[in-house]
């Protein structure tokens, strides 16, 4: 009985996505694949060499791989393209694909319908899910604009897709101050004395170690004597190893702050805290605080996150400004607001204006130049002594 | 280094680790006493974990939660063995539908249920669940007024006891009891216990069966114990590893638990190494590494076992 349900259910829940779905594009998709450059005749060509006082008004869509709702990349993404329509800059069109399994074929037929209807100037979708039906459609409709956010997968192979990516460097550099000022600040309770902070991160990867570079950076900016417990938990699902992985912090070598970057494994960290009654936990891509149940999200002290929507006004303040960056990938870090981290809720509560001030200054410091911060791309080498060095 | 191993929390985090594989184990032996090769514990744990966890959320009741992990256990496996023994299927085919069920589907299900939207890559119910919804621990009695001891064995979750005796009852099932020798007869063979009128079909399912509570057991400590909530693909290869403690462990119960409690010492040996600031690959492969080297000694066991054997039929061979 309860499969039939479940299947009823889905059954149903298919047909009201492809009626979604087929709601968009005016035009019927019929066998695009045939249909090579020629496309579109009415091509979006602004000439915005000569920057028009009166901007133009984009027609965008946006691709939502997923569904809105997620209170992460794909909400971000479209907050950002909503205050652009709000402020008449764009005309925008949002198209939920879906995101399970059985969606996904749905994804390619749904951007080559909306590149075939040529009624967009901009494509906009994102995540590391796309960059294949991406790649495709923008090689058969070159005329067409595409944004990609928070992919690199195949950049500069179409000069009709702009990559966006996001200086993790830059957010982690905030968490490693906040970090310090908790780790000592022991008038807060499961605060110990040690400066110990801790680190789970998914995979001994240069994205990774992209983010915990920053970490560590900002963590002895604060307090050069810190010391950063680095952990990979080599999995991004496995919650229970990295649990098993944050109470090893906690008991053998008194971490209390454990930021971590392990997708649903480094939620582990979390729990191993509240498990233990010591130590607080810091999330990452989403506000967690929002996603977590009331007993995580209670001892989650604050979350990096990448604002899609912030980039996305950015790439359009770019466009009116007639720089054009197709067919290259842009890293968008704190000067462009594609990264931050949230300060309101228990950031408001815990952090001390000491703290406050210093993130603050960081982040003025990180974009006028005064503050660098290392990377795991360009001076690995630097990040691995650094990592080796504030071992506890 | 001696001092991190040989501490009480060491331990009591090998038995931690040891329970869901336990569980998964003790379904692995039963179903290949019976000549049943249950490859999908995987996949049913996953949706044991699932359901398991949302229906301790419906109702409030963890109970409730983990009857109904059983019984979706026993469900699934049952289902898996109608279609290889009366549809006649592989089984092993069955399993990795089974598993991929457990990967896919049940993403796909909570989606439909819970109308959650997140991204596919965190998926997951831990939004939803409370320390209430939690099965809780258990501190004994008397045993943990003992110093050491009472460290170590006090304070497990409820199934985690549950795992420990359930080695006993499973050994206490198949040689204990007329359906533990229909159990072994129909895998030893088949035909030998059809011929003394023992319904072959009704033994493996119940075997098949029994190993999917198991499942349900481990799936329900993963989601409402071990972790906040069902998340996508949160059992992580603890089914397969099971499998794998099933063929080091001779197929036994108690062999089994032994293998398991290797691979959860191994698990717990490598996190307290990690926590030396030693290299993450290396450390990672320990459990791994373990595995192997736990399955070449039984390796050698056995064949010195056989070894001996021949020799001895040889002599008598000889003397005759």
């Amino acid at each position: 009985m309860k499969k039939f349900l479940a299947l009823i259910l889905s059954l149903l829940m298919v047909l009201s996505l492809a009626a979604c779905g087929e709601k968009a594009p005016e035009t019927p998709a019929e066998a695009p694949a045939d249909a090579p450059a020629d496309a579109p005749a009415d091509a979006p060509e602004e000439a915005p060499a000569d920057a028009p006082a009166e901007s133009k008004v984009y027609n965008v869509v946006h691709l939502v791989n997923g569904n809105l709702g997620d209170k992460s990349f794909f909400d971000s993404a479209n907050s950002g393209l909503e205050k652009l329509k709000a402020d008449g800059r764009i005309n925008l069109t949002t198209i939920e694909m879906g995101g399970t399994v059985e969606d996904e074929p749905k994804w390619l037929s749904t951007a080559y319908e909306v590149a075939e209807s040529g009624e967009y100037d901009v494509i906009v979708c994102g995540t590391f899910q796309m960059p294949e039906e991406v790649k495709e459609v923008a090689t058969q409709y070159p005329d067409q604009k595409f944004i990609i956010y928070d992919d690199n997968t195949y950049v500069g192979e179409n000069a009709n897709v702009l990559n966006i990516t996001y200086k993790q460097n830059h957010l982690g550099y905030l968490m490693g101050i906040y970090a310090a000022y908790l780790t000592t600040d022991t008038s807060i309770e499961r605060i110990n004395e040690d400066a110990v902070i801790g680190f789970i991160g998914g995979m001994d990867s240069p994205v990774i170690n992209d983010f915990l570079a920053g970490y560590i950076e900002g963590a002895m900016s604060v307090n050069p004597d810190i010391k950063v417990d680095t952990r990979y938990a080599n999995t991004y699902v496995d919650t229970a190893i990295s649990k098993e992985y944050g109470l090893s912090m906690i008991n053998d070598n008194k971490c209390d702050v454990i930021w971590g970057v392990a997708g649903n494994a480094g939620n582990g960290g979390a729990e191993a805290a509240f498990e233990a009654g010591k130590g607080y936990f810091l999330g990452v891509d989403s506000d967690q605080e929002l996603t977590f149940n009331e007993d995580l999200a209670a001892i989650t002290m604050t979350s990096g996150l990448k604002n899609v929507g912030n980039s996305l006004v950015w790439v359009f303040d770019e466009l009116d400004k007639g720089n054009e960056y197709w067919g290259t990938e842009v890293t968008l870090g704190i000067a462009e607001g594609g990264v931050g981290i949230v300060t309101d809720k228990n950031f408001a509560k815990f952090a001390s204006d000491e703290c406050k001030a210093a993130i603050e200054a960081a982040e003025k410091g990180i974009v006028s130049g005064d503050i660098t911060v290392s990377s795991d791309f360009t001076d690995h080498d630097k990040v691995m002594e650094l990592r080796e060095a504030v071992k506890p | 280094m001696f001092d991190l191993i040989f501490s009480t929390d060491f331990f009591f985090a090998v038995l931690r680790i040891t329970a869901p594989i336990l569980f998964a184990t003790l379904g692995a032996v039963v179903g290949e006493k019976a000549g049943v090769s249950n490859i999908g514990l995987e996949g049913t744990m996953m949706i044991s974990a699932l359901f398991g966890s949302l229906v301790s959320y419906w109702t409030g009741s963890w109970m409730m939660g983990v009857l109904v992990a059983v019984g979706l256990g026993i469900l699934t496996s049952l289902a898996m063995g109608f279609f290889a023994f009366i549809l006649k299927t592989d089984i092993i085919l069955t399993g990795i539908a089974v598993n991929m069920i457990g990967s896919g589907g049940t993403l796909f299900l909570v989606k439909v249920i819970t109308n959650m939207t997140e991204g596919k890559a965190l998926a997951s119910t831990t939004s939803l669940i409370t320390t209430a919804n939690q099965i809780p621990s258990w501190n004994i009695p008397v045993i943990k007024d003992i110093p050491v001891l009472g460290d170590i064995l006090s304070g497990h979750c409820v199934l985690t006891y549950v795992a420990f005796l359930m080695v006993f009852l499973t050994w206490v099932l198949l040689y204990k009891t007329p359906m533990g020798l229909n159990i072994r007869s129909v895998g030893e063979n088949p035909d030998a216990a059809s011929s003394v009128g023992v319904s072959v079909l009704k033994v493996k399912y119940i075997a098949i069966g029994f190993s999917g509570a198991m499942a349900g057991l481990g799936g329900a400590f993963m989601s409402m114990y071990y972790s906040m909530g069902w998340s996508l693909d949160m059992v992580a290869g603890r089914g397969f590893i099971a499998l794998a403690a099933q063929a080091m462990g001779a197929g036994e119960p108690v062999g089994g638990m032994i293998s398991a409690l290797i691979f959860g010492f191994a698990q717990a040996l490598s996190i307290k190494v990690s926590s030396k600031g030693i290299d993450s690959n290396l450390v990672t492969p320990i459990p791994y590494l373990v595995t192997i080297l736990g399955l070449v000694a039984f390796a050698l066991v056995v064949r010195r076992r056989i070894k001996k054997q021949h020799s001895a039929e040889a002599l008598k061979a000889e003397e005759k």
